[in-house]
């Protein structure tokens, strides 16, 4: 499988860092749809990579190059067609219960408020909503900035205000592996902004988790993540894998920087590199 | 706010005057042509109908709300039971499904008479017939209720590793609430018309039987004063539905 091979001629080698373990690993993931030689399409070429406990990694690519289909194949939400996808030591068959999931939309129960919303992983459990569980919802929904908003329902509230509801509802149980999917696509780009260091500011007081982002902002992968995938337009494999230098905790502020910028004009040239 | 209210008040108030012109202006026409009582009572007349006869009416309305409230609980039963079972079995639904589909189009009401060839003329095919023509609109709301679910939010629980049972109990079910309420405000209109067809084809009680036997008599006053009650029949139990549908709602916001 040489084509699964990633380009590595980077700006730093991704595993310059000393090896920890890795908590995801993805090997020779294929996804075709379709049955039938002539309907088939493959939504993913074969593709390998891995991710380190407490690593965070924007995987990023054009819209619909298949980068959603991983991350819902890694969530056991999606089969693969061809090769394994290990998380945690294990063989992923099915949705694990310590994954937290963010989907494009924030996903919310109209009828439930802001609060119960985030409980709503514990009440599909059958496991207590009072107690312990309740007071870190209740902080966890401090902490996004939505003090004064735990009892509005969804439809009081703005997009941006949604998905930080979402994101607390991804974090109320701590899983160990944070999945998301374009979660900010449908925000506008001051929301988006804001968006990025409340995640950045959850991300960095909870170390201990694994993340996979997927984007299709190339801005936003580099300010969130520790490394950087790049998937090619359809049928998307991994073309690049690169390290971001940046030390957290980081501010909107160095997307001025020219070492931003200089990364952010090579993950481009990478992109589009296939579609000419 | 003032004009909130005032429109609100609007709507109470427009609709009320507009149907008491109406009855008034009934009322002068029959009095001033002269009208014949036994084919257009006036509406004083109607009044004094239902105050002499209320005993009579009253009477007869208990068989006629017993049955309809009875032929609707079950139908909903039938209907929601029916339908949640089909949300969870496939195979179930796509063989099941087209044929209700197919039975429904047919006019229900001209199941009537074979009713009652099969239960007979008592209380059994009031009910029978209650029951039929009001479980259709409730399962085929229920159905779409739980068809409309979001799928974002069952894959959501998908991810949570809800299981089938938790998914259609904390989601599905809460979600097609307002789909099947209006199914039930159909289906207890419906319910109220299936009973009163099977008193007309055969019952010694209940209101479709007193209107009948009125019109054998030429007691105009007499039908239209159980019509009146059938009006009210009807209203209070839309009613009951729609306090149903808000204590629902209020419940699932807690």
């Amino acid at each position: 499988m040489s084509t699964a091979a990633t380009s590595r001629r980077t700006i730093e080698p991704a595993f310059a860092s000393p090896a920890a373990a890795d908590y995801v690993a993805v090997d020779r993931v294929r996804k075709v749809y379709g049955t039938g030689t002539r309907q088939q399409v493959e939504a993913v070429a074969a593709s390998t990579f891995t991710i380190k406990a407490g690593e965070f990694v924007a995987l990023l690519g054009p819209s619909g190059c298949g980068k959603s289909t991983l991350l819902m194949m890694i969530a056991g939400l999606d089969l693969p067609s061809e090769g394994a996808i290990v998380v945690a030591g294990r063989p992923l068959t099915a949705p694990r219960a310590q994954t937290g999931i963010m989907f494009q939309d924030p996903t919310l129960l109209p009828w439930k408020s802001a609060l119960d919303n985030v409980l709503f992983p514990f009440q599909v459990a059958s496991r207590p909503a009072a107690g312990g569980n309740r007071l870190r919802a209740m902080a966890l929904l401090d902490r996004v900035g939505l003090e004064g908003f735990h009892h509005h329902k969804p439809g009081q509230l703005s997009g941006g205000m949604r998905q930080r509801v979402a994101i607390c509802r991804a974090l109320v149980y701590e899983p160990d592996l944070l999945l998301m999917d374009e979660p900010f696509s449908a925000l506008d780009a001051i929301t988006r902004d804001e968006m990025n260091l409340v995640l950045m500011k959850m991300w960095e007081e909870e170390k201990h988790r694994t993340a996979l982002f997927v984007t299709h902002s190339i801005r936003e992968a580099v300010y969130l993540a520790d490394r950087v995938l790049v998937m090619s337009r359809r049928p998307g494999r991994i073309v690049e894998d690169i390290r971001i230098p940046f030390a957290r905790p980081r501010g909107l502020e160095i997307g001025e920087t020219v070492e931003f910028n200089r990364i952010c004009g090579h993950l481009r040239g990478k992109i589009d590199h296939r579609s000419h | 706010m003032l004009a909130a209210s005032f429109d609100r008040l609007r709507a109470v108030v427009l609709p009320a005057a507009f149907g008491a012109g109406l009855l008034l202006a009934w009322q002068a026409v029959v009095v001033l042509f002269d009208y014949p009582k036994v084919i257009l009572p006036a509406p004083s007349d109607i009044a004094l109908a239902l105050h002499a006869d209320l005993p009579v009416i009253w009477q007869q309305a208990i068989p006629t709300v017993r049955d309809t409230l009875a032929g609707f609980a079950l139908a909903a039963v039938l209907g929601v039971g029916l339908a949640s079972l089909l949300s969870f079995s496939r195979l179930l639904r796509d063989a099941l499904y087209p044929l209700i589909v197919v039975i429904q189009l047919v006019p229900k009401i001209a199941w009537t008479p074979l009713f009652i060839v099969w239960v007979g003329i008592g209380w059994q095919s009031r009910l029978t017939v209650a029951t039929f023509i009001a479980f259709f609109p409730i399962f085929i709301a229920m159905m779409a209720g739980l068809d409309s679910t979001d799928r974002s939010l069952v894959r959501l629980c998908r991810g949570l590793t809800a299981t089938p049972w938790r998914t259609f109990w904390l989601v599905r079910l809460p979600a097609s609430m307002p789909y099947l309420f209006s199914g039930l405000k159909i289906a207890i209109t419906l319910a109220v018309i299936g009973v009163i067809v099977a008193e007309f084809i055969s019952s010694s009680e209940g209101l479709g039987f007193l209107i009948l036997k009125s019109a054998a008599l030429l007691r105009t006053d007499l039908i239209l004063a159980s019509i009146t009650v059938l009006c009210v029949i009807g209203l209070a139990s839309y009613g009951l539905v729609h306090a149903g549908e808000l204590a629902v709602r209020r419940w699932q916001g807690g």
